[in-house]
């Protein structure tokens, strides 16, 4: 179910899982859109050679796939704040899932705000994410 | 011997003056291929022939500063590590037009646990249009662990 307007969000709602694409091949289109194709992100062997467990998924990536697992629970939604905090490594061609809950709700001027998880195969925290985002009243 | 920064010295002399003036031009095929890659699917994101074609709301963390960190900074003692960033969209930045993206040092602040003391540096890229107008922020975090007084 997606979201249209603020009266339909309710505190402490979870947003519909998003399972990011987190391949190789995704990765370096994005590291080459964003301008980021260093060999830490697009190589595993450049990223190992580093003392790296693998090549990285950007920061920023994972940051955009905070902001369309919002869009893809609440189309409408403009997002005007994106916090993140890199706990641990994302790790490209890993399986990495979102997870996010709504923890503020603002009726009257449509803001919302929602705490984001990347989280990896054992549950580990990799990155976590608040948004605050504002949805049509 | 401590290596112990000091912080409110570093405040003073770094907080708010601006270290580092880029310019960037938006690609619309490149920030089509940014959304789509973090699984945008609408199309104001990822059609540049949609009226409203805009960057994805995250897109101001893409970009670089010339410098990491404003000119006579001390030396830290450890290596930084990016700790975190915050993007904050203000007006939709669109392809094809002129960027301007200032950098000043944001905050610096400390936290302590049993391993030491931290030092976190926040450092702030304020985006504007070629009218001056603010569209975005971007922070960086970096984070360096002080080694432990001996």
């Amino acid at each position: 179910m997606t979201i249209s307007k603020i009266s339909e969000v309710e505190f402490g709602e979870t947003l519909p899982a998003f399972q990011p694409d987190t391949t190789m091949p995704n990765v370096r289109r994005f590291a080459k859109a964003a301008g980021w194709e260093g060999g830490r992100f697009t190589d595993h062997d450049h990223a190992r050679k580093e003392g790296l467990p693998g090549a990285l998924v950007p920061g920023i990536m994972s940051q955009g796939f905070l902001s369309a697992m919002i869009h893809h629970w609440a189309p409408a939604a403009q997002i005007k704040n994106v916090d993140t905090v890199f706990r641990a490594p994302v790790i490209v061609d890993q399986v990495y899932s979102i997870s996010g809950v709504v923890t503020d709700i603002d009726l009257d001027s449509g803001r919302v705000e929602i705490d984001l998880t990347v989280t990896n195969e054992a549950n580990e925290t990799r990155v976590f994410g608040t948004a605050k985002v504002l949805l049509p009243i | 011997m401590s290596q112990e920064l000091d912080i409110e010295a570093m405040k003073s002399q770094f907080l708010n003056e601006v270290f580092d003036v880029q310019h960037f031009v938006a690609d619309a095929k490149a920030l089509a291929d940014y959304a789509a890659a973090c699984g945008e699917t609408a199309p104001q994101f990822t059609d540049p022939s949609h009226p409203d074609f805009q960057a994805p709301p995250t897109f101001a963390s893409s970009f670089h500063a010339g410098r990491r960190m404003p000119e006579n900074f001390p030396t830290l003692p450890g290596l930084g590590m990016d700790a975190g960033k915050a993007v904050q969209s203000i007006k939709p930045i669109r392809p094809g037009v002129t960027l301007t993206g200032k950098s000043h040092m944001h905050d610096i602040y400390t936290k302590t646990g049993r391993s030491g003391r931290m030092v976190f540096f926040v450092i702030r890229m304020e985006i504007f249009d070629e009218s001056d107008t603010q569209l975005a922020s971007a922070d960086t975090s970096v984070v360096i662990r002080e080694r432990p007084s001996t």
